[in-house]
């Protein structure tokens, strides 16, 4: 306690030289930390918006799955599918998807769409799609679509305008149907805006003659941390054909930016500390500098080089301990005011949205990061005091005592 | 009984590879309970001599031992060990800790010898008390004359009960009226506690008092003497 007392009374002895490097600290953690804050409210509304607006929580599909031919690889005995994964408690909604691609046509443009049939009342529990919807309403009616507000610029099309559907049918005829456009959406990714009509399920049963093939179920679960566990529980009570698949395997790179989010931000913080170590040094050293009679005169009376070197140790860990602290303040306060009310980007929108990065960010730190911080900033402070410390240590009394300070 | 004892001691500096003899030959002998002053011109090695006696300084040759230990067998680590159990050493420039208060620079030598911190308060105060500064107790060493500086750094010289006390030029700084209390300071403690004393000095105040003299020119002991 003695030794931490005395560490903690030397660094006041400068009193302008320890503020210096404490305000250096404090800025600089405080400056990372909002950026890694920033960093990570843009990485986990990327990852949120994607789960909510397409991938949901967990997907089901047939094994043999694939987009170009979906028609026969629907999943069959829905019912007892869903009677079996309702008897597992973390799942809380789940929505039927027939996939079919096709082209949407106005009187002016085509274009390569994925016709998505759901249930709209199913879809509203499960995706944000129905939250998405910026003019007109939700699918209300019979024969209606909703599309992207970007797809209806790119066909030159309005709310209540008729657009053209057209799909291979499960007999190898081509089908055409036309809609009315009775809602435009408008999500944070300008491809998936282009690129997806929905429709009613109803609708495309009409179109086949028969029940809508279901090609995926979206399931959404209540306890996001035990996402793997579910997903394992309900491959076990599915048939083998089936494949049960997370966010993460659907989107492995929304899952490649989800674990390593963290690791960049501790890159990025452990950059700033980098910088912060030299000016740490340097104060270190001119410090022990500055006393090195002292030093000499501490070991003559019988102070051991280990305490010494403790003494230096803690008064670095000291300094850096006081930035660190004010930086960690400030970081939190400023990140918290900015998570509340959001950074506004809507100049930025267009380049954002085609990452599928929302216009508006919150920022948001996470708790682990404040202790990854602050054993950063620990070893930091072990790591400038070393060579100062070792400095200290290896004078001799007699030499040092003879130092004019 | 002899409590540091030096013998056939040679010091030699090897600054810029031209060798400067500073101590030749010396043989010493000082007992317990003395009061010794080291006087010679500047340059004659009373500096060095003093350094070897505390330890701080090795010898080119010859053997030292203090409180009957062969110090030169020892490490470093061991030294400083040493030093903390069995030397009290007053600087010439007082060299207290600036930043703590004088009972806490007294203290502080008791803190590294271990002892509790009721004990070492209650010491602490006691040794402020003889040196007639308790009333001085919580003031930073920048707060307190040159003398009262002096008068806490044997205060603290004494907090580790040492064997011999070694004060190199203690009243250099000083002025008279404050070098005077100063050694009669020393000499008090010196009668009333058999407190070993051994100084350098060439104040002709200091050697006035001083019960043994030794002289030193050239790193030569030229005059051993009693001085009662």
């Amino acid at each position: 306690m003695i030794m931490f007392s005395l560490a903690w009374k030397n660094i006041w002895r400068n009193k302008r030289r320890s503020i210096i490097i404490i305000f250096a600290t404090t800025i600089g953690l405080s400056c990372g930390l909002f950026s890694v804050g920033l960093m990570t409210g843009m990485y986990d509304s990327l990852i949120d918006y994607a789960i909510n607006r397409e991938y949901a929580h967990i997907q089901i599909h047939t094994k043999d799955f694939k987009r170009d031919e979906l028609f026969n690889q629907s999943i069959n005995d829905i019912n007892n599918i869903i009677k079996k994964i309702s008897s597992i408690s973390n799942i809380q909604n789940y929505s039927f998807h027939t996939i079919i691609e096709g082209l949407a046509s106005s009187s002016t443009n085509s274009l390569g769409v994925k016709i998505i049939g759901i249930n709209p009342l199913q879809e509203r529990n499960v995706t944000g799609i129905s939250k998405s919807i910026v003019e007109g309403n939700y699918l209300d009616k019979k024969n209606t679509v909703i599309i992207g507000k970007k797809l209806a610029e790119k066909l030159k099309l309005k709310i209540n305008s008729k657009i053209v559907l057209s799909f291979t049918g499960a007999d190898g005829n081509i089908i055409y149907a036309a809609f009315r456009i009775s809602g435009l959406f408008n999500t944070e990714a300008t491809n998936f805006d282009i690129s997806n009509v929905f429709v009613n399920n109803e609708d495309i049963s009409n179109l086949l003659n028969t029940t809508s093939p279901i090609h995926e179920i979206l399931i959404k679960i209540n306890n996001t941390d035990e996402i793997d566990k579910t997903k394992n529980e309900i491959q076990k009570i599915l048939p083998d054909n089936l494949l049960v698949e997370s966010w993460k395997e659907l989107a492995p790179d929304l899952k490649i930016t989800a674990e390593s989010t963290d690791l960049i931000n501790t890159i990025f913080l452990g950059l700033i500390l980098f910088a912060l170590l030299f000016g740490l040094v340097n104060t270190l050293l001119m410090s022990v500098l500055d006393r090195i009679k002292d030093f000499g005169v501490l070991l003559a009376i019988g102070l051991s080089r280990s305490r010494l070197f403790l003494m230096i140790i803690l008064e670095s860990v000291s300094l850096s301990f006081i930035g660190g602290f004010f930086g960690i303040i400030i970081g939190y306060i400023v990140t918290q005011y900015f998570n509340s009310r959001g950074i506004n980007l809507h100049s930025f929108s267009e380049g954002l949205s085609s990452y599928g990065i929302p216009s508006v960010l919150y920022p948001n730190i996470r708790i682990a990061t404040y202790f990854i911080l602050t054993i950063m900033i620990i070893f930091t402070s072990i790591i400038a005091a070393l060579y100062p410390a070792l400095k200290a240590i290896r004078l001799k009394p007699v030499d040092a005592i003879r130092t004019i300070a | 009984m002899a409590i540091i004892e030096l013998k056939n001691v040679d010091k030699i500096y090897n600054s810029k590879s031209i060798p400067v003899q500073a101590l030749k030959n010396i043989n010493l002998k000082i007992n317990s309970g003395e009061f010794t002053a080291i006087v010679g011109p500047s340059g004659s090695g009373k500096t060095t001599l003093l350094n070897i006696m505390g330890s701080l300084d090795s010898v080119t040759s010859g053997e030292v031992i203090l409180n009957n230990k062969k110090i030169s067998e020892m490490k470093e680590n061991q030294l400083i060990k040493f030093r903390l159990f069995n030397i009290g050493f007053v600087f010439q420039s007082y060299n207290l800790i600036p930043v703590l208060t004088a009972l806490e620079n007294v203290e502080f030598i008791l803190f590294l010898q271990k002892i509790n911190r009721k004990e070492r308060y209650n010491k602490a105060l006691e040794l402020l008390k003889k040196v007639g500064l308790e009333h001085k107790k919580d003031s930073k060493p920048a707060q307190l004359s040159g003398g009262e500086q002096q008068r806490v750094a044997v205060a603290r010289a004494l907090a580790s009960n040492p064997a011999f006390v070694l004060a190199d030029e203690p009243t250099a700084n000083l002025d008279f009226r404050s070098a005077e209390n100063l050694l009669d300071l020393m000499q008090n403690l010196n009668k009333e506690y058999n407190t070993t004393f051994i100084f350098s000095t060439h104040d002709p105040r200091v050697i006035k008092r001083a019960l043994r003299i030794v002289t030193l020119e050239d790193g030569l002991i030229i005059n051993d003497q009693n001085n009662i």
